[in-house]
């Protein structure tokens, strides 16, 4: 599962605010998620082109100071974002 | 505060026909009362870069939204631009075909539907014979579709002795959640009916106190964000204030009324943006022309309206000497305009201190 490429719901809204911070809006639930800069970058790279350690080596080699523990984040957010219709992995055929 | 990249939400007069013509209108005469509609093309064409500006909401509201034959169209543009999207009508058009419509999107937040009266005699004392019962229609079409219906009660001088019968209407014999109430306000025609059909300090006096016993009653299931429930709350809290000698509290003191410029914009129906529908003289741009996030971030007329909160009470003759100062917010800036042709100052319609020198009465209980 942690090789497959993890793609968005296309359905989905990213607003992006001041300060790196941003809301992610459901419009066909009307919830809307609080996403810290970290969330931000990862839901950016759910391109169908990422997978979860990707994503990972991505955030280290472009952003300072990322805490050791950082994977661990980035997989339940992912995990989250999955179990609410968020994104989803992408169909590989064969 | 800090602004956000691009407006949260905006109000959409798609229209500035009605087939009504309510005596206390607000749109019809004023300055949003615009000589002509947009094409479905540029609405369309626009709701694009809503969606590229990730706006979550849109309120669709006219004159009346359902007097476009495109409404469809423009609906399916709404949420294929990824919104949601609410409607304000006077309900006498909703019909079975477009409510399945609406309830097959998905995306409809609610439909607002305006019942002044528990009769047709007080209902229709303002709207126009024969629009009760069509209102009354509009809103059980709604409701057998699974749409999330709101209604919106406007009191005047012709149904505030009726807000007891209304209640028991909407909220015991078509088991409605709640509805919400404002007041007719000096603006558009109600500006020639005022005489009419606005309520006077008496008039005020009674309906908080209806308001305040009838949400003891049903369970706090009646709602304002003006109007006399809405000053109800706010003046006994500014006199319990002034009474027991308490600190301000901020944002008290200042004209913190309105903080609608910080989420959402509007547009009139000839596609000129403006601040807010009550505000339609300050025109901002024109959509697809002018670019929104541009509009939002830079306009000098909203910089300047985002700037009252700095604005204090005490700078101004009308409020000198007061001692609700240090717990009054100033009130809605397009009523100020609108009585006194300047926004950034006092709305004497929201004045505690005139509405007591009118002899108008505060309730008694919390
Ligand atoms: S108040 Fe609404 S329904 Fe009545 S005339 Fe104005 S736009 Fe039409
Ligand atoms: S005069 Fe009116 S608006 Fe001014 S502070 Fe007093 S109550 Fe508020």
């Amino acid at each position: 599962m942690e090789n497959e490429k993890l793609i968005a719901n296309p359905t989905i809204v990213l607003r992006e605010e001041f300060d790196d911070w941003a809301v992610l809006f459901d419009p066909d639930t009307g919830n809307a998620y609080g996403m810290n800069p970290v969330s931000v970058f990862v839901w950016k790279h759910l391109d169908g082109n990422h997978a979860l350690e990707d994503i990972e080596k991505k955030l280290r080699a472009e952003c300072k100071n990322v805490p050791d523990d950082a994977g661990v984040f980035i997989k339940e957010f992912i995990a989250d974002l999955v179990a609410k219709g968020l994104a989803g992995h992408k169909f590989q055929n064969a | 505060m800090k602004l956000m990249n691009t407006p949260k939400s905006l109000e959409l007069s798609v229209t500035n026909r009605c087939n009504l013509r309510c005596t206390y209108c607000s749109h019809f005469s004023g300055p949003g009362d615009v000589d002509h509609d947009l094409s479905t093309e540029e609405w369309l064409k626009f709701f694009e870069e809503l969606g590229r500006c990730a706006v979550m909401n849109v309120t669709i509201q006219g004159g009346e939204a359902f007097i476009r034959k495109d409404l469809k169209e423009l609906i399916a543009g709404i949420v294929r631009n990824r919104m949601r999207f609410s409607i304000l009508s006077n309900g006498t058009l909703i019909t079975d075909d477009i409510a399945a419509y609406i309830a097959g999107t998905g995306r409809c937040s609610h439909v607002q539907v305006s019942i002044d009266g528990s009769t047709a005699e007080t209902h229709d004392a303002c709207r126009g014979k024969g629009n009760f019962e069509k209102a009354v229609q509009g809103l059980e079409i709604l409701r057998k579709h699974k749409i999330p219906a709101a209604v919106r009660t406007t009191i005047h001088r012709h149904n505030v002795n009726d807000l007891d019968n209304i209640a028991e209407l909407l909220l015991e014999k078509l088991r409605l959640p709640g509805f919400s109430t404002n007041s007719a306000s000096y603006m558009g025609l109600c500006r020639e009916h005022a005489e009419n059909v606005q309520l006077t300090a008496e008039d005020r006096s009674s309906a908080m106190a209806t308001l305040l016993r009838l949400n003891r009653k049903y369970d706090n299931r009646i709602s304002a964000a003006a109007g006399p429930l809405a000053e109800a709350k706010m003046w006994m809290k500014m006199e319990e204030s002034r009474r027991e000698r308490q600190k301000s509290l901020p944002p008290c003191g200042y004209l913190t009324s309105c903080g609608c410029m910080w989420s959402k914009i509007d547009i009139r129906a000839d596609g000129v943006m403006i601040p807010c529908t009550q505000m339609s003289h300050i025109e901002l741009g024109r959509i697809n022309s002018d670019d929104l996030k541009s509009v939002w971030q830079n306009h000098p007329e909203l910089k300047q309206m985002r700037e009252r909160p700095n604005i204090p009470l005490e700078e101004f003759e009308f409020c000198k000497g007061c001692e609700y100062i240090p717990y009054c917010r100033g009130g809605c800036p397009a009523l100020a305009y609108t009585l006194l042709g300047k926004e950034t100052h006092p709305s004497p319609d929201s004045c505690l201190k005139r509405f007591l020198e009118q002899g108008g009465k505060l309730p008694d209980v919390l």
